[in-house]
């Protein structure tokens, strides 16, 4: 898989076989796949006198909010056919941006990666901890060149 | 028939202030979090970058204080870039 930014402002990211696309997947899975709902887990610190409100108006919104990122991702990668690219647009960036964070939050709350040494890491661990790197990484890149 | 006095008096009480306080967290990166903070309060990045490293080493710092309604809304606005943002009542 190579991504790289395009002149026109926009990602692209190569995917060069099976795997490749099975990495791309892996970012809604992994971020559905979070013990509790990310917006009860952000905006669960409120004060007592915001929290009822919070709860019943707010969560919610933030909830849709996340979906709608997954939703932007997943479809992107489900229209690959095989081989090919996906081109992220200035538009798109931070739900790609964002789907990509609830993948790595969402590893992190299970495996605590940023706590473990990555040399002593048994095998699917690993495969979370390469996959979260990978999420990092383009992320970096949508900052830097589509979000700044 | 008698007549009804009615007395009205108007008392001032200014709001209390709210502070938004964002939480550091292993997983946002540094540039995202100074990007977040010029995007939802238009800090120059000079700014934002200060208030990012004080929530990286201090583990977390008052992004912004005043009246209610408008901490509530940049609170929304942090959380939904997933920033763990809370709020409390300034002391």
């Amino acid at each position: 898989m190579k991504v790289a930014p395009t002149l026109d402002k926009r990602l692209r990211i190569d995917v060069e076989s099976d795997v490749d696309r099975l990495v791309l997947q892996a970012i809604v899975v992994d971020a559905r796949a979070t013990g509790g709902g990310l917006a009860d887990h952000l905006g669960g610190g409120m004060p007592r006198e915001l929290a009822g409100d919070w709860e019943e108006l707010v969560l919610p919104e933030l909830g849709d909010g996340f979906d709608r990122q997954l939703e932007v991702v997943g479809r992107a990668v489900a229209a690959l056919d095989g081989e090919g690219e996906i081109y992220i647009t200035v538009n798109d960036a931070e739900f790609w941006y964002g789907a990509l964070n609830q993948a790595r939050l969402a590893l992190e709350e299970r495996h605590h990666l940023s706590e473990v040494d990555e040399e002593l890491m048994p095998p699917p661990l690993r495969s979370a901890w390469y996959r979260s790197q990978f999420y990092l990484m383009v992320q970096g890149m949508l900052l830097d060149y589509l979000m700044g | 028939m008698g007549e009804t006095e009615t007395i009205t008096s108007e008392s001032t009480r200014l709001d209390q202030p709210w502070n938004v306080v964002v939480h550091d967290d292993p997983v946002n990166l540094m540039g995202y979090v100074t990007w977040a903070f010029m995007k939802v309060f238009g800090y120059p990045r000079a700014k934002a970058e200060g208030l990012m490293m004080e929530v990286h080493q201090a583990g977390r710092s008052v992004v912004w204080s005043g009246e209610r309604e408008h901490a509530e809304l940049y609170t929304q606005q942090l959380q939904a870039l997933q920033l763990r943002t809370t709020m409390e009542k300034a002391e």
